[in-house]
C-alpha cells in the first residue's frame, strides 16, 4: 500500500457507517478524489456493520432490512470507487491544525494532510449507573449488537432487555433469532404506537413502520414489552445471576422502588440511548453546544453541515444522535458541498443535489423529534446509583466519591476529573461524563452546558506505544 | 468603577501551585487572602510530570539531559551535548523546598484530609554510551558535598534493581532523595488548605487589571469588579508577563512548551524515576507511565507534534523495550513559565510597592512551590525571607527600557 501521507487530499472522509459512505459517494460522484479512513475492518459502521469474511450467508434474507440498506450505500460507493480510496482498520488519533490527520493502522502512524475534512464519527452507548452495572454479563446495546453482527456470538441464554427508544425493540428481536430467550423488553417511556406520533409521522411512515414491524415480531414471540419499567440493579457474584426491576414514575422515571420484582437472567442488555462522540471534532477546534434531543453536545453547524471550522462538515450520529437515515442525508450534504468548495461541480448543480437532500432531512425531523420527546433519559433514572455504584468504572471512581467533591465545591467536570479522577481512564470519559452531569445537576441544580465537558486529549482512540514510535516523517 | 480602598491584604493573580502554595503559607500566616484564578489551556501544574529532582534538575537531567541531545544533533560537535547546569544558589534552594514536603504532606492531609501521593522513588540517570558515562563520572567529581544522595550501579545492579529496563546499559547513576509526587493533588490540597486557613479563592476570574497609585499597586481588576489590597503576587506562570506588564513591571517570562505521553495503568513496572538523553519515564501511584518530555520556544501553542511523541515514544521503548504493547492513554503539552537563565523570579521589584513576583519557575514549578510559599509569605508578613533570594530578585536581569512606572493611565491601570 502506497503511503498516504504523500500528497494532500481533496477530501478526508473519516469513519465507514452510513453518514461517511454517503458523504464520500456524493463528493466521488460530484468528481471529488477522497480518502475514506475507517477503524473497523470493513464499511459499513455500527448499524450496517458487515459479517467478517470467515463467515458464510446460507440465507441472505435473514440479514435484515438493515443489512439491505447496507448493501446499497456500500453498492453505490463502488459505482464511484476509482475516485474513493478506502482505509480500513485505521484510526484516527488526533487532528491538527484543521488540517492533518494523526492515523494509526497496524502498519504504524501515519500524517495525512486534508483540503477538507467529513468527520462521521458516529454515537457510542449512554450508559447509565445503576448497581451492578458493571458485572460481566451487563451489556450495552450497541455492545450487543457488534457481537452478534461481527462475532456471530450468542451473548447469553436467558435475556432481559432495558432502555428507551425503538433500539431496544431491534436487539430484542435479534437477541431472539439467535436463539436467546428474552424473557422480557422494559421501555422506561410510553409507546411510541400512539395516534399523536402517526400524524407527526405521517411523512415518514417508514420509519415507524419500522418500529411497528419489530413490535409485532416480538409479540408473535411472546417476549412482552413493559412500558414505564427499568432495570434497579444487577445482581450476581462474578457474573450476571438476577436483576432486579420495576416500574418507574412515568414523568420522571423516577424508581417505585416498592414495585420491585426479582427475574433469574444471565444477560442484561441496557440501551438508554446514545451519546454523540465529538472528540475529534472538537480536537480540530470546531465549537460545540449542548443540544439535549441531539444526546448532549453536539458541534455547531451551518446548513451545508460545515462546522465553526471552515472546510470541517460533521454528519450523522457523532453530529448529533438522529439515526441512519438522517445521518445518509447528511453526510450527501457534506459529500455535495465539499465538492462545490473544490470547484468539482458548479454551485447551481449543488443546490439542486443539496436541496432533495436538506428537503428529506426536514421531513425525517419530526417524526425524529417524536420519537425523541418520549425516549431522551429522564432525570429520575440516576436515581438508581447508591453510595457505592461506580460512576467511572475506569478509574474505579464512586457516586460517594464524585458526592463529595461536589460537597468540596466542584462544580463541573473538569474540576470532579481533577479531585477524583473520574474521566482520566482510557476512556476519556466517555463512559461517566453524561451520567456524572446528571447526577451533578441533581445535587446542586447545575444544567448539562455548566456542566462543561471533560476535555479530549489526543489519542482518542487507545493506540500502542510501540505504534507511535514507528511512522512517517511527520516533519512538524 | 469600583474603588481600591483596601478589601484584603494580599491578592495572588494565579492559581497554579505556586499561586496557591503562596496562598496557602500566607493565610498559615494569618494574612488575609484572595487568589483569582481562571483555567488556561497549557498550564504547567495540570501538565506536569510530577517530579522533585532538586539534584537531577540542578545538574540537568530530566528535560535538560533530552534538549542537549536534540541540540547536539541540530547543531553538530559545536553543542556540547551536555546540559547546563544551574547555579548552586539554585541547588541550595531546591534541596531545601524539597526537605519541606514530607511535613507539607502531613500538615496538608492534618488540614484537608487529602494525600499528595508523596513516593521515595530516586532518580536513575541511565547510561547508554561513553558520552553518558563521562557525563555522569563528570557529576560524581563535580558534586563532592553532594556525594551522600549519589549511588553509582553497575549494569548488574540497574538489572538487579529495575527489571523492566533495558539490559544495553553502561551503568546508571542514582540519586537518592529525588522523588516524585502528584502534581494537581499538591495544587489541589493547597488549594484547600488555604480556603481551610481562610483563604477566599475565586475561579473561572481572569485578572484584567493592576490599579496603581502613583508607584504603588493597590488592586486588581477583574472580571467579577475590583479587589483593593497591600500587595498583589504575580503567580501567573507563563502567563506572568502579561499580569506584570498591567502593574507596569516588565519580567521575562515566556511560554516553552514540553511534550508528554502518558501509558494506561500498567502493575507495578518501575521503582525509580528514569532520566535518558531521550526521555524521562515515571510511574505514577495508579500504575500510568508518563513520560516526557521536548523543550520548545512555540509560544503558546499547546498542541502535540507526531515527531516529538514518535522520539519520546521511541526513547521510552529502548529504555523499558515491554513497553513497546502498551497502550497510550493520551498525549498532551504544558507551558513553562521559562526565563532566560533558567532560575525563578521571586521577590519585590525596584520602584514598585504593593507588587512581589512569584513566577518563572520554569521546570521546576512543583519541587520548589513550598519553598517559594514560604519566602513570599515571610515578605508578606514583613519579616526577611527565609531562605536567600536575591538570586532570583528580577534586577538581576540588564532589561531593555527602565524598571519605572509608566505614566499613569498606562499599562493597565484603573486607579
Amino acid at each position: 500500500m502506497s503511503a498516504l501521507s504523500e500528497r494532500v487530499w481533496p477530501l478526508v472522509v473519516v469513519g465507514g457507517g452510513p453518514a461517511g459512505m454517503a458523504a464520500a459517494t456524493e463528493a466521488a460522484r460530484a468528481g471529488l478524489r477522497c480518502l475514506l479512513v475507517d477503524d473497523a475492518p470493513a464499511l459499513g459502521g455500527q448499524i450496517y456493520r458487515q459479517l467478517p469474511a470467515e463467515f458464510a450467508v446460507r440465507d441472505p434474507g435473514r440479514l435484515g432490512r438493515d443489512h439491505r440498506r447496507g448493501e446499497r450505500l456500500r453498492a453505490r460507493l463502488v459505482e464511484v470507487g476509482d475516485r474513493v480510496e478506502v482505509r480500513s482498520r485505521t484510526a484516527v488519533l488526533d487532528i491538527v491544525d484543521g488540517r492533518r490527520l494523526v492515523c494509526s493502522s497496524p502498519e504504524g502512524t501515519e500524517w495525512v494532510t486534508a483540503e477538507r475534512i467529513v468527520l462521521a464519527t458516529g454515537a457510542y452507548d449512554r450508559p447509565l449507573p445503576f448497581p451492578g452495572w458493571t458485572l460481566p454479563g451487563v451489556l450495552t446495546a450497541g455492545g450487543t449488537q457488534a457481537l452478534m453482527k461481527t462475532m456471530r456470538v450468542r451473548p447469553g441464554e436467558r435475556a432481559l432487555v432495558t432502555g428507551t427508544g425503538p433500539l431496544l425493540l431491534v436487539v430484542a428481536g435479534q437477541l431472539h433469532h439467535a436463539g436467546v430467550r428474552v424473557v422480557a423488553v422494559l421501555e422506561s417511556g410510553r409507546s411510541a404506537f400512539t395516534a399523536g406520533t402517526a400524524v407527526r409521522a405521517w411523512r415518514q411512515w417508514s420509519l415507524l413502520a419500522d418500529g411497528l414491524r419489530y413490535r409485532l415480531e416480538l409479540a408473535r414471540a411472546g417476549i412482552p414489552v413493559r412500558y414505564h419499567h427499568s432495570v434497579f440493579e444487577a445482581h450476581g457474584d462474578g457474573g450476571l445471576s438476577s436483576v432486579a426491576y420495576g416500574p418507574v414514575d412515568p414523568v420522571d422515571w423516577r424508581p417505585l422502588w416498592q414495585e420491585q420484582q426479582r427475574v433469574d437472567v444471565d444477560l442484561l442488555v441496557v440501551g438508554y440511548g446514545f451519546v454523540p462522540g465529538t472528540d475529534l471534532c472538537e480536537l480540530a477546534g470546531c465549537r460545540t453546544e449542548y443540544v439535549h434531543h441531539l444526546g448532549g453536545w453536539v458541534p455547531v453547524r451551518d446548513a451545508t453541515m460545515q462546522t465553526s471550522v471552515p472546510g470541517i462538515f460533521a454528519v450523522g450520529d457523532g453530529a448529533g444522535v438522529a439515526g441512519a437515515l438522517v445521518a445518509v442525508a447528511e453526510g450527501r450534504v457534506a459529500g455535495i458541498t465539499a465538492a462545490e468548495q473544490a470547484g468539482t461541480i458548479g454551485a447551481a448543480q449543488a443546490a439542486r443535489r443539496r436541496g432533495r437532500e436538506l428537503r428529506r432531512l426536514r421531513s425525517l425531523a419530526s417524526v425524529r423529534r417524536a420519537l425523541d420527546e418520549i425516549s431522551y433519559p429522564r432525570p429520575g433514572l440516576y436515581q438508581l446509583a447508591t453510595r457505592s455504584t461506580l460512576l467511572c468504572r475506569c478509574e474505579e471512581v464512586t457516586y460517594a466519591e464524585v458526592s463529595a467533591a461536589i460537597g468540596e465545591g466542584a462544580r463541573n467536570l473538569s474540576a470532579l476529573k481533577l479531585l477524583t479522577r473520574l474521566g482520566m481512564g482510557a476512556c476519556q470519559g466517555r463512559n461517566c461524563a453524561p451520567s456524572t452531569a446528571a447526577i451533578l445537576g441533581a445535587e446542586t441544580g447545575i444544567g448539562y452546558p455548566d456542566a462543561g465537558r471533560i476535555n479530549p486529549r489526543p489519542p482518542v482512540r487507545p493506540v500502542a506505544l510501540g505504534t507511535l514510535a514507528k511512522g512517517d516523517g511527520g516533519t512538524r | 468603577m469600583t474603588s481600591h480602598g483596601k478589601a484584603v491584604d494580599v491578592v495572588v493573580a494565579g492559581g497554579g501551585v505556586i499561586g496557591c502554595a503562596v496562598a496557602y503559607f500566607a493565610a498559615r500566616r494569618g494574612l488575609d487572602v484572595t487568589l483569582v484564578d481562571t483555567p488556561k489551556r497549557g498550564r504547567a501544574t495540570s501538565a506536569s510530570a510530577g517530579g522533585l529532582w532538586p539534584l537531577g534538575e540542578s545538574v540537568g537531567l530530566g528535560c535538560g539531559v533530552i534538549f542537549a541531545k536534540a541540540m547536539k544533533e541540530r547543531c553538530g560537535p559545536e553543542a556540547t551535548g551536555h546540559p547546563e547546569r544551574l547555579p548552586a544558589s539554585f541547588l541550595d534552594f531546591a534541596l531545601a523546598s524539597n526537605a519541606l514536603f514530607p511535613g507539607l504532606a502531613e500538615d496538608l492531609r492534618a488540614d484537608t484530609g487529602m494525600d499528595v501521593e508523596l513516593e521515595r522513588t530516586s532518580l536513575l540517570f541511565l547510561m547508554y554510551d561513553d558520552g553518558d558515562v563521562a557525563y555522569a563520572r563528570a557529576l560524581w567529581d563535580d558534586y563532592p558535598r553532594q556525594r551522600k544522595y549519589f549511588e553509582w550501579l553497575s549494569p548488574g545492579q540497574v538489572a538487579a534493581a529495575e527489571p523492566a529496563l533495558t539490559r544495553d546499559v553502561r551503568g546508571a547513576l542514582r540519586f537518592l532523595g529525588d522523588d516524585q509526587l502528584n502534581p494537581y493533588r499538591l495544587a489541589d490540597a493547597l488549594r484547600a488548605g488555604a480556603r481551610v486557613r481562610g483563604a477566599r479563592i475565586v475561579t473561572h476570574t481572569e485578572v484584567t487589571g493592576v490599579a496603581r497609585v502613583g508607584c504603588r499597586v493597590v488592586g486588581v481588576e477583574t472580571a467579577g469588579g475590583g479587589i483593593g489590597c497591600d500587595v498583589v503576587v504575580n503567580a501567573a506562570g507563563s502567563w506572568a508577563g502579561q499580569v506584570a506588564a498591567m502593574a507596569g513591571v516588565q519580567v521575562p517570562v515566556s511560554p516553552i512548551r514540553g511534550q508528554i505521553v502518558c501509558t494506561e495503568t500498567l502493575p507495578r513496572t518501575l521503582s525509580a524515576c528514569v532520566s535518558t538523553t531521550d526521555c524521562y519515564l515515571a510511574q505514577k501511584k495508579h500504575g500510568e507511565i508518563i513520560i516526557g518530555s521536548t523543550t520548545e520556544d512555540v509560544g503558546f501553542d499547546t498542541g502535540t507534534t507526531a515527531a516529538a511523541i514518535r522520539t519520546l515514544s521511541a526513547g521510552a521503548i529502548r529504555a523499558v523495550p515491554g513497553l513497546a504493547h502498551a497502550t497510550v492513554k493520551r498525549v498532551w503539552s504544558g507551558l513553562r513559565p521559562g526565563t532566560p537563565d533558567e532560575l525563578p523570579i521571586l521577590g519585590p521589584v525596584d520602584g514598585v510597592t504593593g507588587y512581589l513576583n512569584a513566577c518563572g519557575h520554569f521546570r521546576t514549578g512543583i519541587l520548589n512551590a513550598p519553598l517559594t510559599g514560604v519566602v513570599i509569605a515571610d515578605l508578606l508578613a514583613g519579616g526577611r525571607p527565609s531562605h536567600p533570594i536575591e538570586p532570583f530578585l528580577l534586577s538581576r536581569f540588564q532589561l531593555p527600557g527602565t524598571p519605572e512606572l509608566a505614566p499613569a493611565g498606562a499599562g493597565g491601570s484603573r486607579a
